[in-house]
């Protein structure tokens, strides 16, 4: 390929896959110009990819008070009185359905750990904290993200709050927690 | 049921990366390999199992079919396996299913798995990337927001277990490590072969607390196959039959909410019990000679040596701390090195796993051959703490 194909070609695949064109450069400069074999394994940059307009099902109300107005609800089982959070709409134990209850938001740390190392889409947020939680009123642990000022002072039977973000997508991300003593 | 035994097996190497072959070249040479030790040629197979686990990264949703022709396979019954880290051992399990049933009398079961073609071009490397396309496999609404890691799953259980029961210690598992990067220095096929120490690993890098850079596996390239015949059939191909004399297996609830405790796991308590019973085996630390067992991390290969009932619960540390699962020991357990030794390379794992133990009962392991092995158990492990897991007892003829 010649310097205008090149270029052409890197401004493809940035518009295609989302890849910085430094980056392309740096990786695909050589095969381009020709200087790998003809038999060398040839890469190239791809991307899978699918939209939605995703339902969340007999779950929407839980993102709906989420989003709306800062409310965590559980999902009580009308023969066992479990509640569920996350929510369902049936209790998976007695097969009956559940209604919904607000929940205080309070609950203790069942179970943590501190992340230093991730995937791609979360590398900027290191480190960070992964917890079990036991919300108050509920038979069920949810996995959430901790934050606190020191990770230290996080551990089993740490007292948590829910705390929601300024701006608000109606996703489980919507909330998160801190622990209650370093409010 | 009718008896089932591995009559042909074969594997590539475990790499980091295949630069020089696609998912389906790579199974095309454990396949072949496969079918030249059993001594049989593709018209004779009579169904197939794949293996196979992400289709990110292969870069292909449905990839079986396109092994399934790669390997001349046309027109014959096939189905594809996916049970996470576990594939190898869910594909074992229906290959068994076929040929026990009567249904079909030499099928193939075949792993493989391309992972490292993820990557991320900002950071310069393939993990963070292979990482993302996993966590697709985590809930979805509830789980994968939360920016979890399959090492941060485990490692809630194994720190559950520690203050549960005061073990295993950050030593225990560096011990864990250097056995299972020292037994992967006899293994050709190995992708981490090391000489390390204690303390190598006690200061390697921290991946998530309590999990240290040689804590855990890694990511792998590769393929494995294993042949599987009816008696009948067995008799006429090999005078060394590998039977698999028990599977277990048990799916636990992936949403852990609705377990009772994360410091042990049911489903692999489940499965080697079940494993066990249909082996006939009652003192497994006794009537076990070797075990490949699934660790993915060193502190999971301790809780597994409780899970299958090597010792009493609580009691795994204890297991390294004495020996029992070094070469030398009562028990080895991974003569191979393991996931953190050999490699994870997600589908094929399993198989490779079994390729091991068969090795060692056909007395064809060479350099690492465990002396006057008869009787071996595979331990395969996939999903959120322990979602599933397959156990298999594998025993040679006499
Ligand atoms: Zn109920």
């Amino acid at each position: 390929m010649n310097k205008a194909e090149r270029e052409k070609w890197y401004e493809y695949h940035s518009g295609k896959e989302g890849i910085p064109v430094e980056y392309l450069k740096r990786d695909f400069e050589d095969e381009l110009s020709g200087k790998n074999a003809m038999d060398d394994p040839l890469e190239i940059p791809d991307k899978m990819d699918v939209i939605y307009k995703y339902s969340y099902g007999q779950q929407s109300r839980f993102f709906r008070e989420l989003r709306e107005n800062k409310k965590i609800y559980g999902a009580k089982c009308n023969q066992c009185s479990k509640v569920y959070c996350p929510p369902r709409a049936t209790c998976s134990f007695c097969y009956e359905p559940t209604e919904w209850v607000p929940l205080e938001g309070t609950g203790i740390i069942t179970a943590c750990t501190v992340q230093y190392f991730t995937t791609s889409a979360f590398i900027k947020k290191l480190p960070f904290i992964c917890a079990y939680i036991k919300l108050d009123g509920t038979n069920f642990i949810m996995m959430t993200n901790i934050e606190a000022k020191d990770v230290s002072q996080i551990d089993v039977g740490t007292r948590v709050k829910a705390h929601f973000r300024e701006e608000r997508h109606g996703a489980i991300t919507d909330v998160y927690f801190k622990p209650i003593e370093q409010e | 049921m009718r008896k089932v035994a591995i009559v042909g097996m074969g594997t590539t190497k475990f790499k980091a990366r295949w630069l020089d072959k696609t998912y389906y070249e790579l199974a095309f040479d454990a396949g072949k390999m496969a079918m030249e030790d059993a001594g049989i040629n593709r018209k004779q197979i009579d169904c197939a199992v794949y293996g196979i686990y992400n289709d990110f990264f292969q870069r292909q949703y449905q990839p079986d079919a396109f092994v399934h022709d790669y390997l001349g396979l046309g027109l014959k019954p096939m189905v594809r396996v996916n049970s996470g880290g576990a594939t190898g051992g869910s594909a074992l399990r229906i290959g068994y299913s076929e040929v026990a049933s009567g249904l079909y009398d030499i099928c193939l079961v075949l792993g493989v798995e391309k992972c490292n073609d993820c990557y991320n071009y900002e950071v310069q490397t393939t993990t963070p990337e292979v990482l993302r396309a996993i966590l697709y496999t985590a809930d979805m609404t509830y789980d994968n927001p939360a920016g979890r890691t399959a090492a941060s799953g485990f490692a809630l259980a194994v720190i559950a277990h520690m203050k549960k029961y005061g073990n295993p210690t950050e030593e225990q598992m560096a011990k864990v490590s250097v056995k299972n990067h020292m037994n992967a220095t006899k293994n050709p096929i190995a992708q981490s072969p090391k000489i390390l120490t204690i303390e190598d690993v006690l200061n390697s890098r921290k991946i998530v607390e309590p999990f240290k850079f040689y804590d855990n596996c890694l990511y792998t390239e590769g393929s494995s196959a294993v042949i599987l015949a009816s008696e009948a059939v067995a008799r006429e191909l090999t005078d060394k039959p590998v039977w698999i004399t028990g599977v277990g297996a048990s799916a636990d609830y992936v949403m852990p909410g609705n377990r009772p405790n994360i410091y042990t796991f049911e489903s692999s308590r489940q499965a080697a019990k079940r494993a066990y019973q249909m082996a006939g085996i009652k003192d497994p630390i006794k009537e076990l000679d070797l075990a490949e067992l699934h660790d993915a991390f060193t502190g999971t290969e301790i809780m597994a040596y409780e899970d299958c009932f090597f010792c009493e619960e609580g009691q795994g540390g204890s297991l390294i701390d004495n020996e029992t699962v070094m070469p030398y020991g009562e028990l080895p357990v991974n003569l191979s090195g393991g996931l953190i030794g050999c490699g994870h390379a997600v589908g094929a794992t399993g198989i490779m796993q079994t390729y091991e133990v068969a090795l060692h009962l056909r007395d064809e392991a060479g350099e690492r051959q465990l002396k006057n092995a008869r009787r071996g158990l595979v331990q395969s492990i996939g999903g959120t703490l322990c979602t599933w897991t397959v156990c298999l007892v594998l025993e040679r003829e006499d």
